[in-house]
């Protein structure tokens, strides 16, 4: 898909998301959808297989979000989905958190994590990197099995990594 | 012929008187005429020719003397060359020969330089791919050994990361961020 049509794709859902007055949730619940979706090859081509009907495909995204995520976010993923725009999905919704982001002054943090954060690690996470960047941070916790343990922290070009796979590799390379 | 006939009657008649050898003096004149006539006309008409013939013969002969002597000449002079030119192809043979043995020479010490400079070479190589195939087994194997490493330091690890575990990286983290401004 071009730049322009992802923009535009990613103006709309943000509009959408900020006349439903609930962007940030929506905006959270949307990018852990598009990580679920990078992050799984089956759900990812089911997604976005033509030859399956629309309806069938946004059942499915219904039944994975249901009771998970809000009316909006599945309203909002179902619409991707049915225009045929699944594949790309993940890019049109960093585009909006990068806008909503900038809403808000604030610039994305994506952290990767083996395991869920809970809202006070959240917290002082958020500070703790906010602090160290010295500019304020919309963070967005990915929960990546890959990483083994520990954090890695991406804030725009800059990125702090103390995940147990770094550490690994960099021992497997002395060895 | 009446003559020859009547001379021929005479002898068988007893009558006649004149000798049985001698012929009569007329006969002897007419037949000597006859016979200066004969010998003038040969002399006159034969003997130049005879002359002719004998100076031709002479020149003849004397060219055949001339042609032998001259292909004497030129086979003595033949054999000069002939016997120059056995000198030379001796002389030219030795020459040859000196040279074959010369250059068997530097061919056979040139090819010994050489068949030693290759063997040099071939036991340098030889050498050389050991020490490589000795060391390629060293690699081969420290890397085994390293990837075998790895996988039971990931395994070790990954059995090592309990709740716990995970929960103190993540403080951890947020703890070393946090002081590093």
């Amino acid at each position: 898909m071009s730049d322009a049509r992802i923009e535009a794709y990613s103006r709309a859902l943000f509009e959408v998301a900020q006349a439903e007055g609930n962007l940030n949730i929506v905006e959270d619940e949307l990018f852990r959808m598009a990580r679920a979706i990078e992050a799984n090859e089956k759900l990812r081509s089911t997604l976005t297989d033509a030859s399956i009907p629309a309806a069938r495909r946004q059942q499915v995204v219904e039944e994975l979000l249901g009771g998970k995520a809000s009316n909006t976010t599945i309203q909002l993923v179902s619409l991707i989905i049915g225009a045929g725009r699944g594949r790309d999905l993940p890019a049109i919704v960093n585009r909006l958190v990068q806008r909503a982001s900038s809403e808000q002054q604030r610039e994305v943090a994506e952290v990767r994590s083996a395991i869920a954060l809970s809202d006070d690690q959240t917290k002082r996470l958020a500070e703790a990197l906010s602090k160290s960047t010295g500019r304020k941070l919309n963070l967005k916790v990915v929960i990546d099995p890959s990483v083994l343990g520990g954090l890695v922290a991406t804030v725009g070009d800059e990125v702090i990594d103390d995940t147990v796979r770094t550490r690994l590799e960099q021992l497997k390379t002395r060895i | 012929m009446k003559l020859f006939l009547s001379a021929l009657i005479s002898v068988e008649d007893p009558s006649q008187t004149h000798h049985w050898l001698f012929p009569e003096k007329a006969e002897i004149l007419y037949g000597g005429i006859a016979s200066c006539i004969v010998f003038a006309g040969l002399y006159k008409f034969g003997w130049p020719m005879i002359v002719k013939a004998m100076n031709a013969r002479t020149a003849k002969i004397q060219k055949e003397l001339d042609g032998a002597a001259a292909a004497r000449s030129k086979s003595e002079s033949d054999a000069s060359g002939i016997r120059t030119a056995l000198g030379d192809i001796e002389s030219e043979r030795r020459k040859i020969l000196a040279e074959a043995d010369s250059q068997a020479t530097a061919i056979i010490a040139e090819g010994r330089v050489r068949l030693v400079k290759e063997v040099a070479e071939l036991e340098a190589k030889a050498v050389a791919d050991l020490a490589a195939a000795r060391g390629r087994s060293g690699e081969e194997l420290r890397g085994e050994i390293a990837r075998l490493s790895s996988a039971a330091i990931s395994s070790a690890v990954a059995a090592s990361l309990n709740d716990r575990a995970q929960q103190d990286l993540i403080e951890g983290f947020i703890n070393s961020v946090g002081a590093s401004k």
